[in-house]
């Protein structure tokens, strides 16, 4: 049994996605190898080599598969398939995109966004939106496979002394080609699509400590911000911002509602968000009743604090 | 700010296991479409429509209302756009025979989507409310050239339609009606004052097309002297292009109201403003009352809406409102949602089981007038419009006073949290109180029902339903099932009560006509519940055969039970206001005016 | 240019699927179903092409049970020229749809097929670009733009942190993502006029496909309930649970 696992990188160095896919792959057993491929990928090779517990790393350097281009990579990862049980991948966009595409030359299934690994060829992933969990048993010879990298820890990035190898390329398919990316801003994102809002209420008192506790910390993680009907009513943000009943309804992944009480107005706005985070110095607040983790704490130390310390 | 979903699987039962949707899709003018086939999709679309256009707009309504600019009235923000939409989708003309651009479809199909539309914006569901009645009396009553040249427009949602009738001293009596008018070549100039008049002015639409009760010069004095007049915003060209404003006819305010505000309520000043006769001299009350039948009936199903929009609000906070400890938990363990507490599942129950005995008699109702229309049987036809008419006083009193109700049990659900104005429970309740008014009060109802539906006939109709219910309490009897035999039980006396009261309104009328009278809202009320009580015990019946079955056991089951609770909880009031009406209007008639 | 549009019913968005408390499925049996929203998204951007003159023809198509007729109404009624059912009680796996679908080009010829990124139930995201592969054609995935022009288009594509621009080759599978536009609501007129469009009912075996699952699907369950709150007692515990245990930050 041996697994490839397909790097996810930007020719300089391997992502983040791909140690817990690597992760993922060790729960399987067997030979653990890499594949980069990319043009001029060499840096994101020697990064991919160095990871704990792979042994080797095949390179196909080529300019057909700049830009990971599906039509060019799949034929690639069919053929090299051919030696392994298991093809892995990280569910990011880029894998996302040819990875079902490789399955099918190969004529097999794919396991889209397993996050739990029960055996050589059992796996756990979710489906309705994550609301119902389900076990995936794969009788094909190969299983493709592509990884939730949330669900499993990075292995380590240094460690490994995996030897690099260089495969020969595919041929340009000629079906399609780059034009251009944009990637987008990190300006603060929009309320209701922000992965991280940071909500305010009155206990900040007034308009100027509102934005001069609120900002930093938002900056910092990149959140959005957001505030009670309260304290938009006292003027201390505008309107735009404010989540709740007569608001806007957010759900992001993390919540953090500061100095807010948790009237179930603004509950009514936000309680679907996956963590939430409660600072009131008042501990019979009833955001306390909803949050994941709450601190008993003034703002005005624990904000500053906690800004520096993320 | 509440959000709505249309409750189908309730309607879809209620059309097609109780309102009968295969006979009337059979009827022969309808047999075409394919009404069974396109239903599902029709209510599902509508649904959607009503959810994600309409529903979002009602607090803005609320909030924003409609607004009187130099003459003009400024609707709510997004009300012009989704009107257009409304009208682009068809759902204007969804009723309109084919021929003038609607799609032909029976009124078992448009009751669903009229509940659609009242529940997710009972303000702005009055203007294609309106609009269908003017339509609807233009389509009887106007001239050929009339029917040509305003009708496709108001179908198509292009031009919209008011009923101008109250004045300032002719309201519930319209005998007042002071507005005249005057010949001036092939078209009258009329002139006084409308009030009341329910979405008079608005931006929503090119031009708004008015119908008018106006006296002529000669006319004798009462109802028979009362003639019906169209009166467009704009005139009109005789190639239905728009010409001069009407400037004749302007809004000269708006009321402040309790509640739909998002629908501006008019006094509109006529004076030298230009109208053309519609249908004959004199007739005009008669034929006012084409539409008013109809708007009567619509009325009905907005007290069934706003119950619906104030239940789903209420629902939704029952279960999301943590709020004290289980009545066998221990105090320090976890609290729960008030859904929980037993008075809270009392008041839901309360309103669910109104709400869906409602929904029944409103699209059973649907059915005899399609079958009242259009079967080609003129015996069948006749009995269903007995039936039909029976039915309008007690359905638009009934169901507007439930909504009275049923919104303010929503409010008690939501506590302190429903007297808050943020919550949306307030507005519903506010909304609501409007449909107990309006198309005739309650007690003008319940005096049309008690005065003249039930005395014309001697009692004929009434004693046919009586006669239908008992079927139903015989089914009852042999279906089996203790579910099944507590209702059949209840639902007798409620028959009971129902036959005792109406041989006493019929026996005491001749007499003592007073007593009747002030018995008369009782004796509504009463054959509301007990029609209601019928109709849920058809329900059961149904539910009880699907279950055997194993189809869908989850509503199926919860209709049985929400059925069985309408008869032990709703149906002994029935009952007691037997005990009322019987004991007559005596007392309530005694003190003189100077004891009060 | 003829269109094929892929169009799968399944529960509706607004349901909050359970899985059934034996595990062997997901709680679903009365549940109201609905168009894919990816895929009403695809059958709009279908539609939008027909009326600024680009595309012909629209065909709408289905697979599952008798019922996915209603959903190829839907996509009729906003605006699909006519239908195709394949009808099986099947479970249909993407493998499956992407052969079933590849045999319907082939009878159809068409110039491109659109269809949702994933869809609601599965979510596995796997179909277009499987169909892609199968019929050795390009494919713009995850488009939230579309400008066909002469034998190739331009796609813009959602990727992890940002938009990207390709040009493929037409014929090409195009799998679009919510953003590419906004559905339009169904007019009543259309609702009327779909039923009498075109819908032809074929099986699986009529077009020589083998639709049996790879995978085999059990112990549906519940994911783990979210743990009743904690409090930290500071800030550094507050950053480290933040990190390690929700993995959030």
């Amino acid at each position: 049994m041996s697994v490839l696992v397909i790097a996810e990188h930007d020719n300089a160095s391997i992502k983040k996605a791909t140690l817990n896919t690597v992760t993922a792959a060790g729960k399987i057993g067997g030979d653990i190898h890499i594949l980069v491929a990319g043009k001029d990928c060499d840096g994101a090779a020697q990064t991919a080599a160095k990871v704990a517990g792979v042994s080797k790393v095949l390179v196909a350097d080529a300019p057909q598969y700049n830009h990971e281009l599906a039509e060019n990579i799949a034929p690639l990862v069919a053929k090299l398939a051919a030696g392994y049980s298991h093809v892995l991948a990280p569910a990011t966009t880029m894998c996302k995109n040819f990875m079902p595409r490789v399955a099918a030359l190969l004529d097999v299934a794919q396991i889209s966004e397993i996050i739990a690994v029960e055996s050589a060829d059992t796996f756990v992933r979710p489906i309705y939106a994550g609301n119902v969990l389900v076990t995936a048993k794969s009788s094909d010879p190969i299983k493709v496979i592509t990884v939730r990298g949330t669900s499993f820890d990075a292995a380590p990035a240094e460690g490994g002394s995996a030897a690099v190898e260089a495969v020969d390329p595919t041929p340009e398919a000629g079906l399609s080609s780059y034009v251009s990316q944009e990637l987008t801003k990190s300006e603060r994102p929009e309320l209701t699509a922000a992965r991280i809002v940071v909500s305010g209420g009155r206990a900040l008192g007034s308009y100027e400590e509102f934005h001069k506790q609120l900002e930093p910390l938002a900056d910092k993680l990149g959140a959005a911000i957001g505030a009670t009907r309260a304290a938009v009513d006292a003027g201390y943000a505008p309107n735009d911002y404010q989540v709740g009943q007569t608001g806007k309804v957010v759900a992001p992944e993390l919540y953090i509602g500061i100095g807010l009480s948790g009237a179930i107005q603004h509950l009514a706005g936000m309680k679907d968000s996956k963590v939430i985070v409660a600072i009131n110095k008042d501990e019979e607040a009833p955001i306390f009743q909803v949050s994941d983790y709450g601190l008993v704490a003034d703002l005005f130390t624990a904000v500053p604090e906690l800004t520096k310390a993320i | 700010m509440t959000v709505y979903a249309a409750p189908l699987r309730d309607m879809k039962f209620v059309i097609k296991e109780l309102a009968g949707l295969e006979e009337v899709a059979a009827l022969p003018d309808y047999q075409d479409l394919g009404v069974t086939d396109v239903a599902d999709a029709i209510l599902e679309e509508a649904g959607k429509f009503a959810a994600e256009v309409l529903a979002p707009l009602n607090w803005t309504g609320d909030q924003d209302g409609a607004r009187l600019e130099n003459g003009q009235v400024i609707s709510t923000p997004g009300f012009a756009d989704a009107y257009k939409q409304f009208a682009e989708g068809g759902w204007n003309g969804l009723g309109a025979p084919a021929e003038l651009g609607g799609q032909g479809l029976p009124e078992i199909i448009n009751t669903p989507t009229y509940e659609m539309w009242n529940a997710s914006n009972m303000s702005f569901a009055l203007a294609p409310l309106l609009c269908a009645g003017a339509t609807e009396c233009l389509k009887h009553h106007g001239t050929e050239e009339q029917k040509t040249v305003y009708l496709p427009r108001m179908v198509a949602g292009e031009w919209a339609g008011t009923m101008d009738l109250t004045e300032p001293a002719a309201g519930s009596d319209l005998s007042n009606v002071k507005t005249r008018a005057t010949p001036a070549g092939d078209r009258y100039l009329l002139n006084g004052q409308k009030i009341f008049i329910t979405w008079g002015d608005h931006d929503m639409t090119d031009n708004i097309i008015h119908l008018v009760l106006a006296r002529l010069p000669d006319a004798p004095e009462g109802v028979k002297g009362i003639s019906l007049f169209l009166a467009p915003k704009f005139l009109v060209n005789p190639d239905g292009s728009l010409g001069a404003r009407n400037s004749g006819l302007t809004c000269i305010s708006i009321e402040h109201k309790l509640g739909i505000h998002g629908s501006a309520t008019c006094t509109l000043a006529y004076e030298d403003a230009i109208g053309y006769l519609v249908g004959k001299p004199n007739q005009g009350l008669m034929q006012m009352f084409t539409m008013m039948n109809e708007a009567r009936l619509k009325v009905g199903v907005q007290g069934l809406a706003i119950s619906e929009r104030g239940y789903q609000a209420a629902l939704a906070y029952a279960k999301e409102r943590v709020q004290g400890y289980p009545m066998k938990g221990a105090r320090g363990g976890d609290r729960v949602t008030i859904i929980n507490h037993p008075d809270i599942r009392r008041m839901l129950m309360t309103m669910k089981s109104q709400i869906e005995a409602m929904r029944a008699l409103n699209y059973v109702i649907a059915m005899h007038m399609d079958i009242a229309g259009h079967h080609p049987d003129p015996a069948t036809r006749k009995a269903h419009q007995a039936r039909l008419d029976l039915l309008i006083p007690v359905t638009k009193g009934w169901c507007s006073e439930l909504g009275n109700e049923v919104t303010s049990t929503g409010v008690q659900i939501f506590g302190g949290m429903g007297f808050v104005e943020e919550t949306g429970a307030a507005q519903h309740y506010r909304d609501a109180r409007i449909a107990a008014i309006y198309e005739g009060t309650t007690g003008i109802q319940a005096a049309d029902l008690a005065g003249r539906k039930l005395v014309m006939d001697k009692g004929q109709a009434m004693l046919d339903l009586i006669a239908d219910m008992h079927k139903v309490e015989e089914q009852l009897g042999k279906a089996g099932g203790d579910d099944l035999a507590v209702i059949e039980a209840f639902l007798g006396q409620g028959i009971e009560a129902l036959n005792g009261a109406t041989q006493w309104m019929l026996a005491t009328i001749a007499q003592d006509a007073s007593s009747v009278m002030a018995m008369s809202v009782n004796y509504l009320m009463l054959v509301g519940y007990v029609c209601g009580g019928w109709q849920m015990a058809r329900a059961a019946l149904v539910a009880q055969q699907k279950l055997a079955a194993g189809d869908d056991p989850e509503f199926h089951e919860a209709k049985l039970i929400t059925a069985r609770f309408y008869a032990e909880q709703i149906l002994p009031k029935a009952t007691a206001l037997m005990s009322a009406i019987k004991a007559g209007g005596r007392s309530t008639l005694a003190l003189a005016e100077g004891q009060f | 240019m003829k269109l094929l549009v892929a169009v799968k019913r399944v529960v509706d968005y607004n349901v909050n699927v359970r899985s059934k408390s034996d595990g062997t499925g997901p709680d679903i049996a009365n549940a109201k179903m609905s168009m894919n929203p990816f895929d009403e998204v695809a059958i709009e951007e279908a539609v939008r092409l027909k009326e600024a003159g680009k595309a012909t023809e629209i065909v709408a198509v289905s697979m599952g049970l008798k019922a996915c007729e209603e959903t190829i109404r839907t996509a009729m009624a906003m605006g699909a020229d006519r239908g195709i059912l394949v009808e099986t009680d099947a479970q249909l796996q993407p493998l499956a749809v992407a052969k079933v679908l590849k045999a319907l080009v082939a009878k159809e010829q068409p110039q491109a097929v659109l269809l949702g990124k994933q869809a609601i139930d599965d979510d596995c995201n796997q179909t277009g670009q499987m169909l892609a592969a199968l019929l050795g054609w390009a494919q713009g995935t995850f488009l939230s733009k579309l400008e066909v022009g002469d034998g190739k288009a331009i796609v813009i594509r959602e990727v992890d942190g940002g938009l990207e621009t390709d040009e493929i080759k037409l014929p090409a599978v195009l799998t679009v993502d919510l953003r590419l536009n906004e559905p339009r609501f169904v007019k009543l007129p259309n609702i009327m006029k779909a039923k009498k469009k075109p819908l032809e009912v074929i099986k699986p075996a009529d077009l020589g496909v083998d639709v049996d699952p790879r995978l085999a699907y059990s112990n549906f369950r519940d994911p783990p309930k979210r743990q009743a709150g904690i409090k930290v007692k500071t800030v550094a515990e507050l950053v480290e649970k933040l990190k390690n245990e929700a993995k959030v930050i």
